[in-house]
């Protein structure tokens, strides 16, 4: 541990202070002398002396006081002082170490006790310097790293955020205990009215969890988009999650479908707790447990989705929490799914306070202050018009473009019936012409009626009597499910045809299935009559199409959507 | 902590928790399963006295059943309290082990 420092001394004794300096100069240490304690103040450069050793007794400034000065200049900087001291006296030696001394030798001068000490003082100045330069690399390290999380804060925030959570039929409170929320909640408006809902929680905290959120919400955002449909999306998201985390990783979420043509919301619940649906026509809450295993577990072939449908009116209301509530401790240590939530599950609080109320019950047990857990919790009003009149889908501009004329059909049998979900592709198709892009919300809204009908009613002869209750309702979900999957034969048949004339455009759509039909001579489309849940779908057709054909006795139906192009310019 | 056995007649390794099963055992729970020099034919996680248990915690068991052959994995929780087996329960983790209450 050879090392050459810079000492300065400071004695007013002539003879100490040339016999101390040529003993340290003969270790090959540079010297620097000063003739008292204000010289010595004044000779002191805390960036070049690593060493000062003080006589106690001296003229102008003493020892103790240079110390204190020295210690000042110095700041941060470690640097350790020896005194220098004739006297033997015990008390005056401790004060030297009291003040901050780092050790006092004894004169007259021994060299070898000198020698000794200051290995000693080198010893102790390196480990002083390593330590630094570890606290210096560290605390650049912890600067790139905060910067680093920044940046990919930004483009995580991008990416999960680009969403329509700020519709007012939403609420939403997000607690992270790191920079990075392993907490997702995710919306986005369907294609044909309505909403797409998922709050997801990743296993552990901060950007390992995060990481997660990006396919999640990639996938989310994108297939909502392209109009698929809930029980699609799951096993996407499931599917590839699986392939990219590690085993130990998954995302316990509940996925929510609001469907605003027949006023009802489908539930997935993957791991999260008990999911709240208000309904003004119960005081307690109805309590949707998870019926699933988180996302990124199961392999897709043996995935499953456990969904439950519910029928809502306008008013109602649907709460959803992660477990960094669930699991939250009130001051007693009593979890608050067993303490402190139990008024929200009789409901005791009105549904509308909800997320008020659990961040009050929060804030006073101390769970914010101290999170262990991401807290997200997510309140939707549910009502007919979500996703209706939403800014996303905006008013239409105009394009100069050629006109066009085209049109295919699309004949789907049992087994595509089965397995696949046409609209997305048959969609994808209509909106290539350019001024139709548009309006592919209400194309896909009108489609998706078609097609539901001709399926459900037509192919499968399922009565929609059955939805005007709500236990009908999800009855005739099942039963649909199952006749389905039983389906032998049986057809759709798609036919569409876009036709120009100057600006005036028209769209036909025309679905046909192999049912037996039905009289359509004596429907009414008046909306007002539209607690009956069944007649809502064609009610609605009426209103969003020109005109609405029935053909082949009722097995066959045409709707007309008209639009013009290029009129403003 | 975590404690483990490995029984040489049954070829059952026993993993034993104890109080807050989270990510402060990850490695000695990894360790317990990785680290036994014979092969198990069945594990057994004693959680009789696990206090609370988090979503690392079930993200160690997948791994563990992971490492015990997946599907075919013979894993038994043992004995969870009331809240432990809430949590197991949310998660459906009853189609992935045996619970034994």
């Amino acid at each position: 541990m050879e090392q050459i420092l810079n000492i300065l001394i400071a004695d007013d004794n002539p003879s100490d202070r040339i016999l101390l300096k040529a003993i340290l100069s003969q270790f090959g240490h540079n010297v620097i002398s000063a003739v008292d304690g204000q010289d010595a103040v004044e000779k002191f450069d805390p960036d070049s002396i690593q060493l000062v050793c003080l006589d106690v007794k001296m003229p102008r400034k003493d020892g103790w006081e240079a110390a204190l000065e020295i210690q000042r200049a110095a700041g941060d900087l470690f640097v350790p002082i020896i005194f220098l001291s004739g006297v033997a006296d015990p008390i005056a030696l401790s004060n030297c170490l009291r003040i901050g001394g780092t050790d006092f030798i004894s004169k007259p001068y021994s060299p070898a006790l000198i020698t000794a000490k200051l290995n000693a003082i080198v010893r102790l100045l390196v480990m002083q310097k390593t330590l630094e330069e570890q606290r210096d690399a560290m605390s650049l390290y912890n600067e790139q790293l905060v910067h680093d999380q920044n940046v990919a804060k930004v483009v995580y925030e991008n990416i999960t955020h680009s969403n329509c959570l700020k519709d007012p039929a939403l609420s939403t409170v997000h607690y992270g205990t790191h920079t990075f929320n392993g907490d997702v909640i995710l919306a986005a408006y369907k294609p044909n009215g309505g909403m797409h809902l998922l709050l997801g929680d990743f296993t552990g905290h901060g950007l390992s969890a995060a990481i997660g959120a990006l396919p999640l919400a990639d996938i989310f955002f994108d297939w909502t988009k392209k109009g698929f449909l809930m029980r699609q999306i799951i096993p996407e998201i499931n599917a590839r999650l699986k392939s990219i985390l590690p085993a130990n990783m998954f995302c316990s979420a509940a996925f929510v479908d609001i469907k605003v043509n027949n006023k009802s919301i489908e539930i997935w619940n993957g791991g999260l707790p008990d999911l709240l649906f208000f309904s003004q026509q119960s005081k307690i809450p109805a309590r949707f447990e998870s019926k699933n295993l988180p996302l990124g577990i199961l392999p897709p072939d043996v995935f499953e989705c456990q969904i439950d449908p519910v029928t809502f009116v306008p008013g109602d209301r649907l709460v959803v929490f992660s477990d960094g509530v669930y699991e939250a401790q009130d001051k007693s240590g009593a979890m608050f799914c067993h303490s402190v939530l139990n008024p929200l599950y009789e409901g005791e609080i009105a549904d509308d306070r909800a997320l008020d109320w659990m961040v009050e019950q929060l804030t006073q047990e101390g769970v914010l202050e101290n999170p262990h857990d991401d807290i997200s919790c997510l309140s939707v009003r549910l009502d007919s018009n979500i996703g209706i009149e939403s800014p996303d889908h905006g008013v239409p501009t105009s394009h100069h473009e050629a006109p066009a004329d085209f049109s295919f059909e699309y004949l789907l049998n049992a087994d595509s019936l089965r397995n696949t979900d046409p609209l997305p592709y048959v969609l994808q198709i209509i909106t290539t012409v350019p001024g139709l892009s548009s309006f592919s919300s209400q194309i896909f809204m009108i489609l998706s009626e078609l097609y539901s009908n001709a399926l459900e009613h037509g192919v499968l002869g399922l009565s929609s009597y059955k939805k005007s209750s709500s236990d009908g309702f999800s009855q005739y979900y099942d039963e649909r499910e199952q006749k389905l999957a039983a389906l032998k034969e049986g057809y759709v048949k798609i036919s569409v045809k876009v036709t120009s004339s100057g600006n005036e455009r028209v769209l036909a759509l025309y679905v046909e299935d192999s049912g037996s039909g039905f009289d359509y001579q004596n429907i009414s489309f008046d909306m007002s009559s539209s607690e009956l849940l069944y007649n809502r779908g064609l009610a609605l057709l009426d209103q969003l199409c020109h005109k609405l054909e029935f053909s082949k006795g009722g097995r066959g139906v045409t709707a007309y959507y008209h639009w013009q192009v290029g009129q403003d310019s | 902590m975590v404690e483990s056995s490995f029984d040489d007649k049954t070829e059952c390794l026993t993993i034993f928790v104890d109080g807050r099963f989270d990510y402060s055992c990850h490695k000695l729970f990894k360790e317990a399963f990785v680290s036994a020099n014979k092969a198990a034919s069945v594990y057994e996680i004693d959680l009789s006295r696990v206090t609370y248990l988090d979503s690392s915690a079930l993200g160690m068991l997948l791994l563990l059943r992971d490492h015990a052959g997946g599907e075919k994995a013979d894993v038994r929780l043992k004995k969870p309290n009331g809240a432990v087996l809430d949590i197991l329960k949310i998660a459906n983790f009853h189609r992935l082990f045996d619970i034994e209450e």
